[in-house]
C-alpha cells in the first residue's frame, strides 16, 4: 500500500468542479461592509447627541453593537467553512480569530462602563447607584453581565502568557464558555438596545445573522463529519512506523474525490476507539488524496499521537475538513520551490506530488538537523525521478549566519533562479521565521511567499 | 504592541468623529405642529402659541425660582399665559405653557418637546396628548404616570408645576 501511494502516478484532478475561495482581501472587506452597517444602524435611529451624558451613551452603544457583530464573526471565521478555509486559511483565520477575540473583550468591556458612566450622568446619580439600577430594573442586563464576567475570563485564559500555563485541552474547555456568554448576552440587545427595541427589521437582520451562522458551524462542525463517515466509511487501513519519531496512518474509504480533499490541506482527525474518540487532532495529508485511500504522517510526541501506534485496522475515523489554503491554487508563477523541515515535509509532500509543473520546473529543500530526522525519504527521491523535479536534503545543526543551510546565500547558490519562484514553506516557527527572512533577502517578494503554520 | 494601540486609538477616533457628527445638528421636535389642548368655552383654546410668554426669559431653563407673576391678585377673568421652566430629561427637552384665569387652568401647550432620538420622539408624540388632557381634567399636575413615557411624563410635571407656581396657581 505504501509504494501504491508512494508512485505518485498522473496528478489526479479530484474535484469535479473548482472548490470556492474567498480572497482573504475580499473576507476582509466584507466584514468591514457588515461593521459598517452596525454603525450606520446606530447613524439612522440617532439624530442629536447633546451633552456628556449623552456623548457617553451613545459610545456604548455603538460600542455595544459592533461587539454583539464582531462576536458573530469571531464565530464565522471558526466555522470550518469551505471557501474561507480554502481561499483564506486555517491559520489566518486562527490569527483573526485571536486578535479579534482581544478585541471584542475589550469593546464589551467598554459598552458596559460607557452605558453605566452615561446613564449615571444622565439620571444625576453615581455610578454605583446606577449599576444597580441597571442591573434589576433593565430587562435581560443581569444575563449579560453574566455573559460578560465570562468574555472576560475566558480572555484572561486565552492571553498568552495565561495559555502557556494552561494545557492545551483546558484552554480549549474553558474556550467553550463563549457560545454560553454569546447565548446569555443576545437577549439584552432587543430587550434594551435603542436600536432595536422599535425596529423589527433590525431585529429580524440581526436574528438572521446569529441563526445563520449557528447553522454554519452546526452543519461544518458537528454535522457533515458525521454524514462523511456515513458516505464515505472511513476507516483505518494501516499504521507503519516511519522513523523513531513518524508514524504514517492509512485511512481508506470509498468515493473519497467528494471531499474534495487537496494535497497540502489537513483535517482533523478523531479515531473512535476508548481513548481517542474525544480529540479531534489536525494532520496534513502527507500524500496526495486518492479516491480510496489517504495518509497522515504524524510525530509522535504527545499521549494522543502516541496511541495512534496501536490503531486496529478498521477503527472507524471522522474526518473533519478539509482545512487549510496551502494549496496548489496559491501559485502564482510557472516554477515552484518546496520548503519542509520537521513535521512540516508531510503537506510539502503531498504538493511535491501533485502541484503541477513541467520538467525541472520544481524544486524541494528538505531541512532536517539529523540524517534519522528524515521522513519519506525513499518516497521523496521517487518522485523526484518520476517528475523530473529537484531534490535537497539540507542536513546538520543549525549554523549562524551565511554558514546556515538556510541563509540567503545558501538558498541562492542552490536555486539561482529563486527570485523568480513560488515558495510553498513549511516547518517549525523558528526555521520558517529565518527561512522568510532569507527568502526576502533572496529576491522572493513576500506575495510569492506561501506558508503554513501549525500554531493554532 | 503596535496593533494595540492602533486598534484603540483607530476605534476611540472612529467614536468620536461619530459623536461629533451627530452633535453638530438640532434636536428633533415631534413632528407637525406642537400639542395642545385647552377647556371648551375658554378664550384661547386653538392657538396657544400666538400668546408671548409672560414668565421672562425661558430659555435658561435652569432658573428656578423666578418672582411670582406681578398680576396675581388682579382681576379673576384676566387670564395670563405662563411659560415653565425647560427640563432636561435623559431622551430630550420639555416644555411647557399654561394659560390660567384665576386658579383654573384653561390651556395647556407644548413649547419644547424634542427628542435625541427617533425613539423618543416616537414615545413623545404619543404621550404628549394623553399628558394635556389629564391636566386638564385634573386641574392640576397630579396626574398619572404615562405607561411607556416616565421620563417625558416627569420631565412635562416639573415644567407644568414650574409654569403653575409661578402663575400663582394653587
Amino acid at each position: 500500500m505504501a509504494s501504491a501511494i508512494s508512485q505518485g502516478t498522473a496528478p489526479l484532478h479530484l474535484s469535479p468542479s473548482r472548490p470556492l475561495r474567498l480572497d482573504p482581501r475580499v473576507a476582509l472587506g466584507m466584514i468591514a461592509a457588515g461593521a459598517l452597517a452596525v454603525i450606520a444602524l446606530w447613524w439612522q435611529d440617532t439624530f442629536f447627541v447633546q451633552g456628556l451624558g449623552d456623548w457617553l451613551t451613545n459610545a456604548g452603544r455603538i460600542t455595544g453593537l459592533l461587539a454583539g457583530y464582531a462576536v458573530v464573526v469571531l464565530l464565522a471565521l471558526m466555522a470550518r467553512v469551505p471557501a474561507l478555509e480554502r481561499g483564506v486559511g486555517t491559520d489566518r483565520l486562527a490569527r483573526w480569530h485571536a486578535m479579534g477575540g482581544r478585541y471584542t473583550v475589550c469593546l464589551s468591556v467598554a459598552h458596559t462602563l460607557l452605558i453605566i458612566w452615561g446613564y449615571a450622568v444622565a439620571a444625576h446619580t453615581g455610578v454605583v447607584h446606577e449599576t444597580g439600577t441597571l442591573l434589576t430594573g433593565y430587562a435581560d442586563v443581569m444575563m449579560a453581565t453574566v455573559a460578560l464576567g465570562l468574555l472576560i475570563a475566558v480572555g484572561i485564559a486565552s492571553a498568552r502568557a495565561a495559555r502557556r500555563r494552561l494545557r492545551y485541552e483546558t484552554w480549549h474547555f474553558v474556550h467553550l464558555y463563549t457560545y454560553l456568554a454569546i447565548a446569555l448576552a443576545f437577549s439584552h440587545q432587543f430587550a434594551t438596545g435603542g436600536d432595536f427595541v422599535s425596529n423589527l427589521k433590525a431585529r429580524v437582520l440581526w436574528s438572521v445573522l446569529y441563526v445563520v451562522v449557528a447553522a454554519l458551524l452546526v452543519w461544518y462542525r458537528l454535522l457533515a463529519p458525521v454524514r462523511d463517515l456515513v458516505r464515505h466509511d472511513l476507516r483505518v487501513a494501516g499504521v507503519r512506523r516511519e522513523t523513531a519519531e513518524m508514524v504514517s496512518v492509512y485511512v481508506s474509504g470509498r468515493n473519497l474525490e467528494a471531499m474534495r480533499a487537496e494535497s497540502g490541506q489537513f483535517f482533523r482527525w478523531r479515531f473512535l476507539t476508548r481513548g481517542l474518540w474525544w480529540a479531534a487532532n489536525p494532520y496534513s495529508l502527507s500524500a496526495a488524496p486518492r479516491p480510496d485511500l489517504l495518509r497522515i504522517t504524524v510525530k509522535v510526541a504527545g499521549d494522543h499521537s502516541a496511541a495512534l501506534l496501536n490503531l486496529q485496522p478498521g477503527t472507524r475515523v471522522i474526518a473533519e475538513g478539509p482545512s487549510g489554503g496551502f494549496t496548489a491554487a496559491r501559485r502564482r508563477r510557472r516554477r515552484v520551490l518546496l520548503i519542509g523541515g520537521g513535521v512540516g515535509i508531510t503537506p510539502i509532500r503531498a504538493l511535491f506530488e501533485t502541484i503541477p509543473a513541467g520538467t525541472s520546473d520544481i524544486t524541494l529543500l528538505y531541512r532536517a538537523n539529523r540524517p534519522e530526522d528524515l521522513v519519506l525519504k525513499h518516497e521523496l527521491d521517487e518522485l523526484a525521478q518520476h517528475r523530473r523535479a529537484h531534490v535537497h536534503y539540507l542536513v546538520g545543526p543549525i549554523k549562524r549566519g551565511a554558514n546556515d543551510h538556510l541563509s540567503a546565500q545558501r538558498l541562492r547558490a542552490l536555486v539561482p533562479d529563486i527570485a523568480d519562484r513560488d515558495v510553498f514553506l513549511c516547518g517549525p516557527e523558528a526555521m520558517m521565521s529565518v527561512t522568510r527572512q532569507s527568502l526576502e533577502l533572496a529576491g522572493v517578494p513576500t506575495r510569492h511567499i506561501h506558508s503554513e503554520s501549525f500554531v493554532f | 504592541m503596535k496593533r494595540v494601540l492602533l486598534s484603540t486609538f483607530g476605534t476611540v477616533a472612529g467614536l468620536i468623529a461619530l459623536l461629533t457628527f451627530k452633535s453638530q445638528g438640532h434636536p428633533l421636535t415631534t413632528t407637525g405642529a406642537l400639542p395642545s389642548a385647552g377647556l371648551p368655552g375658554s378664550g384661547s383654546s386653538s392657538t396657544p402659541t400666538t400668546a408671548p410668554p409672560a414668565g421672562g426669559d425661558t430659555s435658561g431653563g435652569s432658573s428656578s425660582a423666578p418672582p411670582p407673576a406681578a398680576s396675581s391678585s388682579s382681576a379673576k377673568a384676566a387670564s395670563r399665559t405662563v411659560a415653565g421652566d425647560a427640563v432636561e430629561t435623559r431622551y430630550g427637552v420639555v416644555q411647557v405653557q399654561v394659560t390660567v384665569s384665576g386658579n383654573r387652568i384653561d390651556n395647556v401647550s407644548f413649547l419644547q418637546l424634542t427628542a435625541f432620538d427617533g425613539r423618543s420622539q416616537e414615545i413623545n408624540g404619543a404621550a404628549a396628548p394623553i399628558l394635556l388632557q389629564e391636566t386638564l381634567s385634573a386641574q392640576s399636575a397630579h396626574i398619572d404616570n404615562v405607561s411607556g413615557a416616565s421620563y417625558t411624563t416627569d420631565g412635562y410635571l416639573q415644567s407644568l408645576q414650574s409654569a403653575l407656581d409661578k402663575a400663582g396657581v394653587r
